[in-house]
């Protein structure tokens, strides 16, 4: 025997056994071919996560186009100001009721 | 002698089955598995050394690989990818088994393999031994090339090494392997 000849691997060699190896063999496709939890999340993650990206720059672009509101005034502040516009000085009690001292002061 | 494997296959074939498996065609899932299931469970034994373990990582680790086919970017290279994956998987293993195995032994068990008695070993039992006085490159292509068949060519593109030293870890394992199986003591590696 010399180095140039093979090792007999036979004893080691899975495939010996044909029919448990074609099932082997098929089980491996078989396993491969099935989605897993893993892929079946990435397979819908992607479209999901590109749909949520198409709705956040639809809203984003939507709020930079809308003009900005200016809250309009209201209430006391509103009567205050508009008075101010028109440089009128109300009576006291006027100005008191408007704040809220409606009960008058104790 | 042993003869080429039947399920061989050629480098376009490969190629043309790496294709049809990235567009998700189970038969060539099939095709592949056939043709590579027994390169990978020899890179696995060079690593793990039991063949029950190894072909539960060559398994695995080919399912992993056939999930990731789309991320094979050279068809004409999926053994090599293929095989790095084998080796990734089970270097993986055999750490978890290393860290198992401590633990065991914390615990006060007994998990050693009892060496067995070379003149009461079967056949396979004393080709896993030898194999043990062998580097983890001279096990992947002795194996390859004894008994998967493949050529140093083949060998030396999927392993990523040179022909040369492909031809060089052949030779020497061989020696190694016959020198340990008549019963000689070979303590040296590689020597």
């Amino acid at each position: 025997m010399n180095d140039d000849e093979r090792i007999d691997f036979g004893p080691l060699d899975p495939s010996r056994d044909r029919e448990r190896w074609r099932r082997l063999v098929a089980s491996v496709a078989h396993r491969a071919g099935e989605p897993g939890l893993a892929r079946q999340l990435v397979d819908w993650g992607r479209p999901a996560l590109l749909v949520a990206a198409a709705l956040a720059l639809l809203v984003w672009t939507a709020a930079l186009l809308r003009p900005p509101a200016v809250a309009a005034p209201s209430g006391a502040a509103a009567l205050l100001s508009e008075w101010a516009q028109r440089d009128e000085v109300p009576a006291t009690t006027k100005i008191l009721e408007v704040l809220g001292g409606e009960d008058g002061p104790r | 002698m042993s003869s080429r494997p039947a399920n061989s296959i050629s480098s376009e074939a490969t190629v043309a089955l790496v294709v049809r498996a990235q567009r998700g065609d189970a038969d060539a899932f099939a095709s592949l598995a056939a043709a590579f299931l027994r390169a990978a469970y020899s890179v696995a034994l060079a690593i793990v050394g039991r063949p029950a373990d190894a072909e539960d990582v060559a398994q695995d680790a080919f399912v992993l690989a056939l999930e990731r086919i789309r991320t094979c970017r050279q068809p004409e290279r999926f053994a090599g990818w293929l095989l790095q994956i084998v080796r990734h998987q089970a270097l993986s293993w055999l750490q978890k088994r290393r860290l198992r195995d401590v633990s065991a032994d914390e615990g006060g068990a007994t998990v050693a393999i009892a060496p067995v008695a070379t003149e009461h070993a079967g056949l396979a039992e004393r080709l896993v031994a030898a194999l043990g006085g062998l580097t983890t490159g001279q096990r992947e292509v002795v194996l390859l090339h004894d008994l998967e068949d493949w050529t140093h060519a083949e060998i030396a593109t999927a392993l990523g090494i040179s022909e040369v030293m492909s031809r060089q870890h052949l030779f020497n394992a061989r020696r190694l392997l016959r020198a340990h199986l008549a019963g000689d003591a070979v303590t040296e590696t590689g020597s």
